[in-house]
């Protein structure tokens, strides 16, 4: 590995060809188009409104200030929002993972009755869906609109995820299951005591996928929720920047005091963002996997 | 029919019925384990789908979703007699034809470019940072361009700090609206969708590139004439499924990047669908009308994808 590292670097060294340069210059102005944009909201946060407005490229505040964080935590909607996003991930991961893991476990093995038609049954639901408008009638025949549980119900399996677990498991030796149940072990005990401790990277990886899945969710919660006290932080920030555009399409400008609206927005990015930042190199990581696993499937 | 041969069939049904019945107490375990999934996908997929048979029947509230009187195909009369309906159709095939004309190849020519950059290091940075806003939603990048683009944006503040032009509210203009799609479209997920090229590129046969080099043919002769040749069968498959989606898709980035100024060029069928069901004088059963059109049209897309792929490939998309 070393040496062929070492060898592709001389490579390079022999031969920088002006294709290497065009190639290099055009990625690089690619990425700048998209880290710019980052780093030109972040610098507005950090921003007084004086500063965003005379400067024609703000990228590092020269007077950074804490003001926008601190009138944006001022806003209810702002709490109210990691709330609900906190509820929906704290109470929807684990019934995402659950179903899926115990799910993919049961039909690893299409082997007994009714395995095959349960799994396609499943496999159709990716061609074919109801969308949202009778599960919207569902939600209300069921009493659970204008409550979090239909944000939670409402996503329960990811058949894509489900598909990618499954295919997982089966690569892990039958024989270990086979053993397992002549020393006595039932299906149960098989589950948690083998498959389950092989299976962590894919758990971990399905954990992260549904995680992101769930910080990201916002549709659901606007059409089932309609409450002004139970809002998902995207929501949130949807509302603070439709604010402003509503506000700045009308040309509204009445006794108000001038506020920085673009120093609370990009607040809001940010906050909204950051768990994502986060844990973006695990995603990285993780999200490949993921992805190959399912491509040799499909 | 004789009464032996009666006899033997109803033993060959209770042979049958006493095997599954020792098949499920077998599988006891299983069935128990598969249990809380199934019944989360007969109640949250299942039933709305089944509950499409609204569209067939006039819905009142008190009655519910399968309650509710049966009046045969008048909603439909109704939805093909709505002129925003048949706008809405126009306006989602437009839009995903400019997808593929202007987005789809960005990724293949991205995967391309990135995979001649020879050192290791810049290649995955680069990479990082083309994969990371395919993480964050819809809502998190148009308020990012909304920002970018608007009155007192970065766009506009640079253009006329630098070259003195006047601000333009670039998100409030219908013509620029399909522009601003489709390079947003390429912003959040061109990254994303170059690591399946990637990948596609990996399994070419480096020996390929070995004997071209030795026959002395340069770089960009090899980009074209062998790394683009090897990933054409992933490239196609990835045209016919984007043409199974011709007629969805794209939901979270149009209602977020739209506005009232440009919703008359923005409007596309699942956009119209949430307003006809969640804005205004609503009707269900209309609403329920118009989506089983969607589902149908998606499924009879996506099929004769699969078909046509099977004739170009040997193999279909499905199973």
């Amino acid at each position: 590995m070393s040496t062929k590292h070492y060898k592709e670097k001389n490579h390079f060294r022999e031969r920088f060809e002006l294709l290497d340069g065009i190639i290099l210059a055009f990625l690089l102005i690619l990425a700048a188009a998209i880290v710019i944009p980052f780093i030109n909201v972040i610098a507005t946060s950090f921003a007084t409104q004086k500063e965003a407005s005379e400067t024609a490229l703000l990228l590092v505040p020269r007077e950074p200030t804490i003001d926008n964080y601190y009138r944006l935590f001022q806003d209810p909607r702002i709490v109210i929002g990691y709330k609900t996003t906190a509820f929906i991930l704290l109470l929807g991961v684990p019934i995402n993972l659950m179903l899926t893991t115990s799910l993919a476990y049961g039909l690893t093995h299409i082997n007994f009755p009714g395995a095959k038609f349960f799994f396609y049954a499943i496999l159709l639901t990716m061609l074919f869906n109801g969308g949202i408008v009778p599960l919207y009638l569902l939600m209300m025949q069921l009493g659970l609109t204008k409550s979090i549980w239909s944000v939670i119900l409402a996503y329960g399996v990811n058949t894509f995820y489900f598909i990618v677990m499954r295919t997982y498991m089966t690569t892990l030796p039958e024989s270990l299951i086979e053993s397992a149940k002549i020393d006595g072990a039932n299906e149960l005990q098989v589950m948690f005591r083998i498959i389950l401790p092989l299976s962590k990277p894919i758990i971990a990886t399905i954990l992260l996928f549904y995680a992101v899945d769930r910080w990201n969710e916002w549709f659901n919660a606007m059409v089932f929720l309609r409450r002004n006290d139970l809002i998902p932080l995207q929501l949130v920030l949807r509302m603070i920047v439709m604010d402003s555009v509503i506000v700045n399409s009308l040309s509204i400008s009445g006794p108000r005091i001038p506020r920085f609206t673009e120093g609370i927005q990009t607040a809001a990015i940010i906050v909204t963002m950051l768990p994502i930042m986060l844990v973006f190199p695990f995603l990285q990581k993780y999200f490949l996997k993921g992805i190959m696993i399912g491509a040799v499937k499909a | 029919m004789s009464a032996s041969s009666h006899d033997a069939q109803m033993r060959g049904f209770k042979g049958y019925f006493r095997n599954l019945g020792r098949g499920i107490l077998k599988y006891k375990e299983k069935y128990l384990l598969i249990l809380p999934g199934l019944t989360w996908y007969a109640v949250f997929a299942y039933i709305p789908i089944f509950g499409l048979s609204l569209a067939f029947k006039k819905y009142i509230a008190r009655l519910g979703l399968f309650g509710s009187p049966w009046i045969g195909f008048s909603n439909f009369q109704n939805v093909f007699a709505d002129p925003a309906f048949l706008q809405s159709i126009f306006t989602t095939l437009k839009i995903n034809a400019g997808r593929l004309l202007f987005v789809f190849p960005f990724p293949i020519f991205l995967a391309l470019v990135l995979n001649e950059v020879r050192l290791g290091r810049p290649k995955k940075i680069l990479q990082s940072v083309f994969t990371f806003p395919h993480f964050l939603s819809w809502v998190i990048v148009a308020s990012i361009m909304v920002n970018i683009l608007g009155q007192r944006g970065l766009v506009n503040s640079f253009m006329g700090g630098v070259f003195g032009a006047k601000p333009v509210s670039f998100l409030g203009i219908p013509s620029y609206f399909l522009p601003i799609v489709y390079l947003t479209d390429i912003w959040k997920s061109a990254g994303w969708s170059a690591i399946i090229y990637m990948a596609a590129i990996a399994g070419i046969d480096t020996e390929q590139y070995e004997a071209a080099e030795i026959d002395g043919t340069t770089r960009l002769q090899r980009m074209w004439y062998i790394t683009l040749p090897g990933i054409k069968s992933t490239i196609v498959v990835l045209l016919i499924l984007a043409m199974g989606y011709l007629m969805s898709g794209g939901f979270d980035q149009i209602f977020n990047l739209s506005n009232p100024a440009t919703i008359r060029v923005a409007e596309t069928l699942d956009m119209y669908i949430y307003r006809i069901t969640f804005r205004g004088s609503v009707d269900f059963s209309f609403s329920a009308a118009v989506a089983l059109f969607r589902s149908v049209i998606n499924l009879v897309l996506l099929f004769s994808a699969d078909r046509i792929m099977r004739r170009v490939s040997g193999s279909g998309l499905l199973a």
